[in-house]
C-alpha cells in the first residue's frame, strides 16, 4: 500500500536532522502540537491553541496579519532598493531615476514598496478601528493597545522618513512642511526641528538622518514592538472574542438558566 | 447559466487546496508581468528596428560592427550628465546614415563638438536618464524640461559661450536685440560671468524735448511710434487718447531749454533737393541713418534714428543747431560733429525738412494743457517706467522696474500662468510673452514691441540661454565674451575724438563700434604723411565697400594734433614701427617679393597692386601701400595677421622670415606715384 503524503511528512519529522532542528518531534497529540509552537523561537510568540471560529474572516478581517504581510513585503523590497540607492544629495534623485529606467524590474520593486507602504498605513488604521469598536482594547489587553499605538507611530514615522528619500520636489517640500510643524512645539520646537533635520534646513544631513531612521532604527524598533505585540496576544488569552468575555458568559449562562 | 457559473467556481475554488493552487497561479502570473515589461522595453524595440533597417544596406557589416546592444549612456559626472539617448538613437555617430530620415535612426548633423563631449541633454534638454520615448522627450509630473524645439537649440550654445559664436546667428542676434531694443533697460539681466547686460539702444533724453519737437508729434509718436518710423525700437504702450495727451503735456511742461540748441540761422533752409541729396551722400549720413524709399524698403544704417519723416518731427531751428554741433543738445550722442559751414547747414536742413508726412499729424488737435493733465501725465510717466529708458528731469530712473530675467531659461513651469490654448512649455511662454505681453492678465505694463516672428524666436533663444546651468558651470567649460572696456582717450586729442564720435565706428582698446577698422595699433601701422592726408580728405581703401569715412572738415592744427596722438599712443607692443626702413630695399629682394606675391602666395586673388592686371577686391587695394603702411607692420602682418587683428580674414600662410621680408620689400616699393600719374593721363 502506497504511503500517503502525510506519512511521508511523518517520516521526515522522525529523521535526525529534523529532530535536531525542531525538538518537538512527530505526533499529533495535544502536547506535541503545543510543544511545536512553544519550542520554536518564531512560533512561541503565538498561542498554542486558537479557537477555530477566530480563524474565520469575519472575526478579525485578518487586518493584523495583513499588516504584518505588508511589513514583510516592505522589508523584502526595501533591502534590494537599498542596493541601488545612495543617501546623498547629488545621487539620490538620479538613483530613483535609475531604478525607474535601467534597473531590471526596478520600477516594480519601487512601486511594490510604495504601494505596500500606503497599504500598511491604511491597514494599521483599519486594524485599530476594528480593535477599538470590538472593544478588544479592554483589560487585560490595555497594555497591548498601548503597544499598538507605539506601532502606529512607528508606521507613520517610517512612512514620513521614506517620503524624503526620492529627493524630489514633493519629498523636499513635504519634509519642509512636516519639520516646520514639529518646530511649533512650545519651548523646544526649534530644538526638535534642528534635531530632526540635523540642521536648520532640509539638506544633506536631513537626507542621511532620514535614511538611517528609515532603514535601520525604525524597522528594528518596529520588529521589537511587533514581537512584544504578538507575544502579548498569547499572554492576554489569545485573540479577543466577544463570547469568551466573562460578562458575556455570565449573561449567556443566565439566559440558559431562565430557559 | 447560473449552474454553469457555480460549477466553474467550484472547479477553481471548490476546496482549500484548489483555491490555494489557483490563487498561487494567478499570483505567479501577475509577478511575471514585471520582468516581461522589462524585457519588451521600447529601447529594445528600437534597437531591433535598427538592426532590421541596416541589414539590407551596403554598409551593413560596418554598421553592425559598430552596433552595441543594451542601454547605452554618456556619463559625465562633473557636469551631471547621464544621457541614455543613444539607447534608441543608435545611429547618431554613423555619418553614412546621412540619407536616413526615419527617427530615431538619423545621424547627428556635424557640430564643432564631439558627440560624447557634453552628452545630449546639455544642448537638447529633455530627460537624459529616461529610457522611454515619452519620459525622455516630454515634460512629466516628475520632469519639467521637455526636449527643446530645434529652432531654439542655439540657446544651449549660449550657456557656455558667453560671447558671439560664428555658428549661432540666432543666439547672437537675440542677444543683440535684447540690448538694442532696450529690453535690459527695464529687465535686469545679470550674466553668468557677473556682468550685467548693457543696453545699446541709446534712448534720447526727454528733459529738453520742447526745444526739439512739437507736442503734436510727441502725441502721435506715443500713440504709434512705428507710424512715424517703421524701424523705431520704441514700443507701443497702447495708450488711450487722454493718456497720450497728458503725457505729452507733462513732457512739454517739464522740458527746460538749453542755450544754443536752437539757432535762427542767417541762411534759410535751402529747398534745393539735389544739392541736399549729394551732401547727404557725401557725408555718409546713410551709414548710420536709414530712409524708407519709394518701394517701402528701409535703406541705411541703424546707428541713428530713421529719417523718413524727420521733417514732421523736428523744429527747423533745432535741426540747424544740431547739424552745426550736436554736442550742445546731447554731449553723449554717437553723431559726429561735422563742422559744416552755414551754407552746408542750410542745404542739409532744407533737404531733411522736406522729408515730411502730412498724414502723421493731420488728425492731432490738442488744446492747451491744464495743470491736472500735466500732473496726470507725470503719474503716467512714473507708472509706465518711461524713465527706465529715457532721462526725464525730475523723475528718477526706477530700479528693477520689471522682473529680472537672469535665470528666465530655467523658470519652473509651475510658476507660469499660461494663456488658454498655449502649449505648456517654457519656450512657448517666453515667445508668447514677447509677442503679446499684455494678453496674460489685466494691468500688465509691458508695451507691445514691433518684432517679426524670427526676431521673437531669436530673443527667445537668447533668453533661454540664461539658465541655471549657465550659472553653475565650472569656469573651465565656459568661453568668455570679449571684454568691453570703457576706454576713453585723454587730452586735447581725446576731446577731438569725442567731438567727432570716432568711436561710434572705430574700436580702440576694447571699446567702440565695429563699422570701421580697429585703431588700437594704428600708430604702429601707418606712416604720418598718409595719415594726415587721410584725415583731411578720407578716401576709400577697399573698392568693395560702399561706406567710407566721412569728411569732417578738420583744420590743419586739429589734423596734426590727432596724427601726433595716434602715432604716439596707439602702438602695438609687438610691432616696432622704426625697426625696418620705409624704402631702400635691394632690387633683387623686391623682385623676389614680387614673384612670391604673384606666384607662391597668389596674393592678387584678393589684393590689387597693379590696377591694370590684378582683379582682387576682397582685401584693401595695395597700389599705394608703400606710402601708407610701415614696413615693420607689413612684415608682422604677413607673419601672423590674426595676432595683429583678431578675426581678420587674411589667411596665416606660415611664411618664412625671408619670404615675408621679400614681400615686405616688394610692397614698400608700391608708393603709388606712378599709377596715380598714369591714371591722370
Amino acid at each position: 500500500m502506497a504511503k500517503t503524503v502525510d506519512q511521508y511528512f511523518d517520516d521526515l519529522r522522525e529523521t535526525r536532522v529534523w529532530r535536531s532542528i525542531f525538538r518537538s518531534g512527530s505526533g499529533s497529540s495535544t502536547l506535541h502540537r503545543s510543544l511545536a509552537i512553544q519550542q520554536n523561537v518564531f512560533l512561541h510568540l503565538f498561542s498554542t491553541k486558537v479557537r477555530t471560529r477566530m480563524l474565520s474572516f469575519s472575526a478579525t478581517w485578518y487586518l493584523g496579519t495583513l499588516t504584518l504581510g505588508t511589513f514583510l513585503i516592505l522589508v523584502a523590497t526595501g533591502i534590494p532598493l537599498m542596493l541601488y540607492y545612495h543617501p546623498s544629495v547629488p545621487q539620490a534623485y538620479a538613483d530613483t531615476k535609475d531604478l525607474q529606467f535601467v534597473v531590471s524590474s526596478g520600477i516594480f520593486l519601487r512601486n511594490l514598496h510604495r504601494w505596500s507602504a500606503h497599504a500598511m498605513v491604511f491597514l494599521v488604521f483599519a486594524h485599530m478601528f476594528k480593535v477599538f469598536y470590538r472593544g478588544a482594547y479592554r483589560p487585560p489587553r490595555e497594555f497591548n493597545w498601548v503597544i499598538g499605538i507605539v506601532l502606529l507611530l512607528i508606521t507613520l514615522l517610517l512612512s514620513y522618513t521614506g517620503y524624503l528619500l526620492p529627493w524630489d520636489q514633493l519629498a523636499y517640500w513635504a519634509i519642509t512642511v512636516g519639520s516646520n510643524i514639529a518646530s511649533a512645539v512650545p519651548f523646544m520646537g526649534s530644538k526638535i526641528h534642528f534635531l530632526l533635520l540635523g540642521g536648520n534646513a532640509v539638506n544633506a544631513n536631513a537626507l542621511l538622518r532620514f535614511y538611517v531612521l528609515h532603514c535601520m532604527i525604525l524597522p528594528l524598533t518596529a520588529i521589537f514592538f511587533v514581537a512584544i505585540h504578538f507575544w502579548r496576544i498569547r499572554k492576554d488569552g489569545g485573540l479577543y472574542s466577544h463570547s469568551s468575555e466573562p460578562a458575556t458568559r455570565r449573561t449567556e449562562s443566565a439566559a440558559k438558566e431562565v430557559r | 447559466m447560473k449552474g454553469k457559473l457555480k460549477a466553474f467556481w467550484s472547479l477553481l475554488f471548490g476546496d482549500s487546496v484548489r483555491a490555494f493552487g489557483v490563487v498561487s497561479l494567478v499570483f505567479l502570473a501577475s509577478l511575471a508581468i514585471a520582468p516581461s515589461k522589462n524585457y519588451f522595453s521600447e529601447w529594445r524595440h528600437y534597437q531591433r528596428g535598427y538592426l532590421k533597417m541596416v541589414r539590407n544596406r551596403a554598409d551593413a557589416v560596418t554598421l553592425q560592427r559598430h552596433f552595441q546592444g543594451g542601454i547605452q549612456q554618456i556619463w559625465l559626472p562633473e557636469i551631471g550628465v547621464v544621457d541614455r539617448c543613444e539607447s534608441c538613437h543608435v545611429g547618431l555617430k554613423e555619418s553614412s546614415l546621412a540619407n536616413v530620415s526615419l527617427q530615431p535612426y538619423r545621424n547627428h548633423p556635424v557640430i564643432p563638438h564631439k558627440l560624447g563631449e557634453f552628452g545630449c541633454t546639455i544642448c537638447h534638454r529633455g530627460q537624459g536618464a529616461a529610457t522611454t520615448v515619452s519620459e525622455a522627450h516630454n515634460s512629466t509630473l516628475a520632469w519639467e524640461q521637455p526636449v527643446l524645439p530645434a529652432k531654439y537649440v542655439e540657446s544651449s550654445c549660449g550657456t557656455c559661450h558667453r560671447g558671439p559664436v560664428p555658428g549661432t546667428p540666432r543666439l547672437n542676434e537675440g542677444r543683440r536685440l535684447l540690448a538694442s531694443y532696450g529690453c535690459v533697460n527695464c529687465h535686469t539681466i545679470k550674466l553668468a560671468d557677473g556682468a550685467t547686460m548693457k543696453p545699446t539702444d541709446n534712448p534720447p533724453s526727454l528733459s529738453h524735448i520742447a526745444d526739439k519737437t512739437s507736442r503734436e508729434w510727441i502725441y502721435a509718436w506715443l500713440k504709434d511710434p512705428q507710424a512715424y518710423a517703421t524701424t523705431a525700437t520704441m514700443p507701443n504702450f497702447k495708450l488711450s487718447d487722454d493718456d497720450a495727451r497728458d503725457i505729452s503735456a507733462f513732457l512739454m511742461a517739464n522740458s527746460t531749454p538749453i542755450s544754443g540748441d536752437t539757432l535762427a540761422i542767417s541762411a534759410k533752409p535751402s529747398s534745393d533737393p539735389t544739392a541736399g541729396a549729394s551732401l547727404y551722400g557725401e557725408s555718409f549720413c546713410a551709414s548710420c541713418h536709414a530712409v524708407q524709399n519709394a518701394a517701402g524698403n528701409v535703406v541705411g544704417g541703424d546707428v541713428g534714428p530713421e529719417l523718413t519723416r524727420v521733417g514732421s518731427k523736428v523744429k527747423p531751428e533745432w535741426l540747424q543747431a544740431w547739424l552745426r554741433n550736436p554736442r550742445i543738445y546731447n554731449d553723449g550722442t554717437p553723431m559726429p560733429h561735422y563742422r559744416f559751414n552755414d551754407g552746408q547747414i542750410a542745404t542739409l536742413s532744407g533737404f531733411l525738412l522736406a522729408k515730411t508726412d502730412s498724414d502723421l499729424l493731420a488728425n492731432v488737435h490738442l488744446d492747451p494743457s491744464t495743470p491736472q493733465q500735466v500732473a496726470h501725465g507725470k503719474r503716467l510717466v512714473s507708472d509706465y517706467g518711461c524713465a527706465s529708458c529715457h532721462e526725464i528731469a525730475g523723475i528718477k530712473k526706477p530700479d528693477n522696474f520689471a522682473p529680472e530675467l537672469s535665470r528666465i531659461g530655467s523658470k519652473p513651469i509651475t510658476q507660469i500662468l499660461f494663456l488658454a490654448g498655449m502649449p505648456h512649455t517654457l519656450p512657448d511662454y517666453i515667445a508668447g510673452k514677447i509677442k503679446q505681453p499684455r494678453a496674460f492678465t489685466t494691468g500688465l505694463k509691458m508695451p507691445q514691441f514691433t518684432l517679426t516672428q524670427t526676431q521673437i524666436d531669436d530673443i527667445t533663444t537668447a533668453l533661454l540661454s540664461l539658465n541655471d546651468r549657465a550659472n553653475s558651470l565650472p569656469p573651465s567649460m565656459t568661453v568668455a565674451a570679449p571684454s568691453e572696456s570703457n576706454y576713453q582717450p585723454a587730452g586735447q586729442a581725446g576731446k577731438l575724438i569725442h567731438d567727432m564720435a570716432c568711436m561710434t565706428c572705430h574700436r580702440i582698446n576694447g571699446h567702440g563700434g565695429d563699422m570701421a577698422p580697429d585703431l588700437s595699433w594704428e600708430g604702429s601701422s601707418v606712416q604720418r604723411q598718409w595719415l594726415t592726408a587721410f584725415l583731411k580728405n578720407p578716401n576709400t581703401l577697399r573698392p568693395a565697400l560702399i561706406r567710407r569715412m566721412p569728411k569732417f572738415n578738420l583744420t590743419d592744427s586739429e589734423v596734426n594734433q590727432l596724427s601726433d596722438y595716434i602715432l604716439a599712443v596707439y602702438q602695438s607692443p609687438t610691432v616696432d614701427r622704426d625697426s625696418m626702413p620705409l624704402s631702400g630695399y635691394p632690387a633683387g629682394q623686391v623682385e623676389l617679393g614680387k614673384q612670391l606675391f604673384y606666384g607662391k602666395y597668389s596674393c592678387q586673388a584678393c589684393h590689387i597692386v597693379d590696377s591694370n592686371t590684378d582683379k582682387g577686391y576682397i582685401g584693401p587695394t595695395l597700389t599705394q601701400v608703400g606710402s601708407r603702411l610701415t614696413a615693420a607692420w607689413i612684415f608682422q602682418w604677413l607673419k601672423d595677421p590674426q595676432a595683429l587683428r583678431a578675426g581678420t580674414i587674411e589667411p596665416n600662410r606660415a611664411m618664412s622670415d625671408e619670404d615675408a621680408r621679400a614681400i615686405t620689400a616688394f610692397l614698400m616699393s608700391q608708393k603709388g606715384g606712378k599709377q596715380q600719374e598714369a591714371a591722370k593721363k
